[in-house]
């Protein structure tokens, strides 16, 4: 299997505009609109820029992802979805179902981003009443059942805390071109249970960023368990350092009139039981992490914004340091979202490559 | 529709079913039944076959005035996932989306999904479930229940239904006093299988008073003279043999669903429930095989005598579908519209009813 470092973007949601922030976002009516045009050129060109998956987001206020990945995933051709979803929703039954169903319509273009969920509050809202640590017991269970449905053959049985199944049978199979049997299975969350379940169900760990040192001390395991690392950030790449900054900065000056965009990502921070969105929101205490890791838009923007910043070089760098310890691949967000993902495309990715193939 | 492409599926055990939906035959089928005329199309539900709100979201991207009538079972999702996945079909297709609802027919298959709950325990639970959905599509700010299946803390979701309606229109699938009941309460519509006009007809005034209306599953089999069609009907039922009719005999042991299994009961005792109602495919193609059968102008006349018995929708399975689709909009349509005009001028006297 090739080493090389794998790029997927946050696909923006309809209606979203850049800047806002998404306390402001969930809070507007527009964010629950697919916009499939615009979303599915965004992954047109994402193809076109070598990014490999688009992150559909998984949330209240947003449309599903999986109906969403099915719309947008028969306008284009290459590019592929990572699904964000949470556990104790839907039966894991109904859920192979419904990806398997998905899998045949886009051969498979898609693997699964499962969060055992971020706020206690939300999770009510589907009546999901369990506290913490037993959302990850159940996921776990969820996702034992999910890959037995994947991988294991014959009917699923099943008699867990959480699930009982007897004789679970899915006639659509996971089709994919490529010979896989199920989705590739990223893991999200930066507590323990989160890197277990990476290790006994997932294919690889998707972490919120921070510098690479504490990354490389974090992961020892999951690598050892031959599973992936990934992480989950913002990039701000532009010819030089200089721009770069300036244009963070401006971005992070942005305020939409009338809203307090700090406030409210505070609120969204102490409301929720997220070990990695707290660590994050905490890091923020200083601006700087390293020469190139940036903080500046966490306390405003929440955790995924912890940010690279600097030149195409700059950056390409800061990926291989990544890379030495020990992640191979991320989530990134920018802004302006389609202009980021251009420039890092056919700048930064390039780079890297070149980088790659001189250390092979 | 889910089994576009596969015409003999129904003949099959479930087991024995590809589950692998065909986009392009499913398109093509959607388009034609969007040219003919046709409201909606079915997507059912069970293991054997495509998730059928995945479907429904990926035809909607490539149709543009077909209905997907998505059949759902509670106790597999939460009802607010549900209406999410829902709205974002509408959202997706300008609202092109009603829901079957259906409370599962076989212990088995349910246990499968994770559902160990009995008939009257399922309606129990679905009776809440549309309770919780309703309030959903009510756009009720934040929902709250304690029920003792669903318990749901401000509830909300972003995503209103978007179309002509403010929320999808329910049918609602049973034949079971407890399914009636349940139309009576949540639904737009109840979905029934066939019975004899005059048995559907003392249903039918007990519906009236809620403005529930009254529909059925069924099959057609229309061919240019009452001759041809009787004389296919059989000859599709002999060249079936007799695999179909074991599965079905099997089938039927493990089923708890009142629809069903009373279906077959009738078939044992009737081959005709009308001149034009014939129940001899039931033992092999299931409970939705009781068929209108014979020239355009009886199956007009059929269907007038089912409107009379106050049925007002119909869902049809054609032998063979695409090719009836056509007939069905060409030949029995426009009889049925005049037939139906007579009636508004009282030329026409009443039917069985």
């Amino acid at each position: 299997m090739s080493d090389a470092l794998r790029f997927h973007w946050r696909l923006p949601q309809g209606g979203e505009r850049a800047g806002a922030s998404r306390a402001l976002l969930a809070s507007r009516p527009e964010s629950a609109l697919p916009d499939v045009e615009y979303q599915a050129s965004f992954c047109r060109t994402a193809e076109d820029v070598g990014i490999e998956s688009l992150l559909t987001d998984f949330g209240w206020s947003k449309p599903d992802s999986i109906l969403l990945s099915a719309a947008i995933g028969l306008q284009c051709t290459r590019a592929k979805f990572i699904i964000a979803y949470r556990s104790g929703l839907i039966c894991p039954t109904t859920f192979v179902q419904q990806l398997n169903t998905l899998s045949a319509l886009i051969d498979g273009r898609f693997s699964l981003n499962v969060v055992a969920g971020h706020s206690p509050d939300e999770q009510r809202s589907y009546g999901d009443f369990l506290p913490h640590d037993e959302r990850y017991a159940r996921t776990e269970e969820f996702l034992a059942i999910c890959n037995a449905f994947w991988h294991g053959d014959g009917p699923v049985n099943y008699e867990g805390r959480f699930y009982r199944l007897e004789n679970g049978k899915v006639a659509t199979p996971f089709v994919s071109s490529d010979g896989a049997k199920g989705p590739e299975l990223y893991i999200a969350g930066n507590s323990d249970p989160a890197m277990q379940m990476a290790i006994t169900q997932g294919s690889c760990w998707m972490m919120m960023a921070d510098t690479p040192a504490k990354i490389f001390a974090k992961c020892g395991p999951v690598l050892e368990a031959r599973k992936t690392v990934g992480l989950r950030m913002s990039v701000f790449a532009r010819p030089t350092r200089e721009e770069a900054i300036a244009a963070a900065r401006a971005f992070a000056a942005e305020r939409p009139a009338g809203f307090d965009s700090k406030s409210a990502e505070s609120r969204f921070v102490t409301g929720g039981d997220t070990v990695g969105m707290r660590k994050t929101f905490e890091l923020a205490e200083s601006e700087w992490l390293t020469p190139w890791l940036w903080t500046g838009l966490v306390r405003t923007h929440g955790a995924p914004t912890l940010a690279i910043i600097g030149s195409y070089d700059d950056v390409a760098e800061a990926l291989l340091e990544y890379k030495a310890a020990g992640v191979r691949q991320f989530i990134f967000s920018g802004w302006p979202k389609l202009d980021e993902m251009v420039r890092f495309g056919s700048e930064v990715i390039p780079r890297v490559r070149e980088a790659e193939a001189a250390a092979a | 529709m889910s089994s576009a492409g596969q015409q003999d599926r129904a003949a099959k055990s479930r087991a024995a079913v590809t589950g692998v939906p065909d986009l392009d035959a499913l398109t093509a089928f959607c388009r034609h039944a969007e040219e003919c005329g046709i409201e909606s199309l079915l997507t059912a539900f069970g293991f054997h076959r495509p998730d059928p709100l995945t479907l429904a979201a990926a035809l909607a991207m490539r149709t543009s005035r077909i209905k997907f009538m998505v059949a759902v079972r509670s106790g597999v999702c939460s009802p607010t996932l549900f209406v999410q996945q829902v709205n974002t079909v509408a959202a997706l297709s300008g609202g092109r989306i009603c829901i079957n609802v259906v409370a599962g027919h076989t212990p088995e298959e349910q246990r499968g999904y994770g559902d160990f709950l009995d008939h009257d325990e399922r309606y129990e639970r679905t009776d809440e479930f549309l309770t919780i959905c309703r309030s959903f599509w009510r756009r009720e700010p934040l929902i709250n229940f304690e029920g003792s299946h669903y318990r749901l803390e401000n509830g909300r979701i972003n995503l209103p239904f978007l179309g002509e309606r403010s929320a999808p229109e329910i049918f609602l699938g049973g034949n079971s006093a407890e399914a009636e009941q349940l139309a009576i309460k949540h639904a737009d519509c109840w979905w029934r299988l066939p019975d004899k006009p005059e048995v559907l007809a003392a249903k039918s005034r007990a519906l009236a008073a809620s403005g529930t209306e009254m529909g059925l599953l069924m099959s057609i089999c229309v061919r240019p003279t009452r001759e041809e069609a009787v004389r296919d009907a059989y000859a599709m039922v002999a060249d079936l043999g007799e695999p179909p009719r074991t599965a079905h005999r099997e089938f039927r042991k493990h089923s708890d669903s009142v629809a069903f299994v009373s279906t077959y009961d009738l078939a044992d005792r009737f081959d005709w429930l009308t001149p034009y109602m014939w129940t001899g495919a039931v033992a092999s193609l299931g409970a939705p095989a009781v068929a209108l059968v014979g020239s355009p102008e009886d199956v007009a006349e059929g269907i007038l005598d089912l409107k009379h018995a106050g049925v007002s929708q119909f869902l049809f399975v054609g032998w063979p579908d695409l090719e009836q689709m056509t007939t069905f909009q060409r030949d029995v349509l426009p009889l049925v519209r005049e037939l139906e005009c007579r009636d508004e001028t009282g030329e026409r006297k009443g039917g069985t009813a």
